[in-house]
């Protein structure tokens, strides 16, 4: 098998987390495509990266978690966000992603769907990266610390701020 | 709420995002186009290489026959260019035209559906007038895109592109002398067909698969005989 043939083997497979993580981290549609095509590349050009037998989704999810960073500083015309500390990300927190929950999804039969989708939202890009990875994707917190670039203490104890915060919205908001 | 039921109203209720058909067929036509780009780079000759090292580990060489040295890689560096084009590299290149004009363009310098705006917009930048096809075609799924004038072996050539699915496909024209029946190659991933009708000679381009490619062809062949 050749490499390009590997490499769609490893990462087409991959192509729904990578798209579900970007579209959570991303303001639209056309964005987190944009993303993962970008992601995908990056990954093709660097494939030799990938170490026999480790594991692949950390690996391109990462690739594609670095490219929706890149795309968020490209719309806030900073050169990198990558510094920025979730401080930081709190200073921006009028222009995260959809931080405005939208009431009328939260009034129609996908009620709860809503009040979730909103909640996860709120949360700082950063820590809405670890609760995806976690909740969604079902990464362990090794895993989650290769995507993020942080060490397993970082993705431990944000973890459990976001839950602390997801939960205290979702309970105001009469959930469960 | 504790961590369990936090983990189970998100696992229930949060969005998923899978990716788009779209999306899986984008980032295929890029491995495509990725895996075509690199091996169309050309290898320089392995003597070029050397006297380049030459140069590296003889500095003195670059200081008394440096103006040698220069001129000798100048002239390996141009020996170096692709040779041109003769019949037995036209599918190579045909297959570098179609990349070059998916990676950077333009598709089509003429954007339309009808031939009656794509055929006039060849008069006067070809010394031939190219048959272009578009209801037959696509009543077999083949919608005409537009067309393009490009380089062709130094030629202006015509090229009409079509599109199948999310599949493009060019179909390059010029005149010929004797008929052909089709004939299907390949070159780095992409599929080539082609025929000529004893005026023209065509070769459509494409990723397609070689049957649906073949297809075209037939199509084409059976409505341009009507």
């Amino acid at each position: 098998m050749t490499d390009a043939r590997r490499f769609e083997a490893t990462v087409l497979p991959l192509l729904d987390a990578a798209h579900n993580l970007a579209r959570w981290l991303l303001r639209d549609a056309a964005s987190a495509e944009d993303a993962v095509q970008e992601a995908a590349l990056r990954a093709f050009r660097y494939y030799g990266s990938l170490r026999a037998g480790e594991d692949a989704k950390p690996w391109f999810l990462g690739i594609v978690r670095n490219a929706c960073y890149s795309a968020l500083a490209r719309e806030r015309g900073r050169a990198d966000v990558t510094l920025l500390d979730e401080d930081g990300w709190d200073q921006l927190e009028g222009q995260t992603p959809g931080s405005t929950p939208d009431p009328l999804a939260a009034l129609g039969a996908r009620r709860e769907q809503g009040l979730v989708d909103a909640a996860l939202r709120a949360l700082s890009p950063p820590m809405r990266e670890v609760i995806v990875l976690r909740e969604l994707e079902g990464l362990d917190y090794r895993d989650i610390a290769r995507v993020a670039g942080i060490p397993i203490g970082t993705v431990m104890s944000r973890l459990s701020r976001a839950r602390a915060q997801l939960k205290r919205q979702l309970s105001l908001a009469g959930l469960p | 709420m504790n961590d369990d039921d936090l983990s189970r109203l998100l696992q229930q209720h949060a969005s998923r995002h899978p990716a788009h058909e779209r999306l899986r067929a984008a980032v295929r036509t890029q491995m495509t186009l990725q895996a075509a780009a690199q091996q169309a780079r050309p290898a320089a000759p392995a003597w070029r290489d050397r006297l380049a090292w030459l140069a590296r580990i003889h500095p003195a060489l670059a200081g008394a026959g440096g103006l040698a040295l220069g001129a000798a890689l100048t002239l390996a560096a141009t020996l170096g260019l692709p040779r041109l084009a003769t019949d037995g590299t036209l599918p190579d290149e045909l297959v570098s035209a179609h990349v070059r004009a998916l990676q950077v363009g333009p598709l089509y310098e003429v954007a339309s559906g009808d031939r009656h705006q794509v055929k006039p917009w060849f008069q006067g930048r070809l010394d031939y007038a190219p048959t272009v096809l578009d209801e037959p075609l696509r009543e077999q799924g083949f919608a005409l895109l537009g067309g393009r004038v490009q380089a062709l072996q130094g030629r202006p050539t015509a090229v009409l592109a079509y599109q199948l699915r999310l599949h493009k496909i060019d179909l390059y024209a010029w005149p010929a002398e004797r008929g052909a029946a089709p004939e299907r190659l390949q070159r780095r991933g992409f599929n080539l067909v082609r025929w000529s009708d004893g005026a023209m000679q065509y070769w459509a381009v494409s990723d397609v698969d070689g049957p649906e490619l073949e297809r075209f062809a037939a199509a084409w062949r059976a409505a341009a005989a009507r």
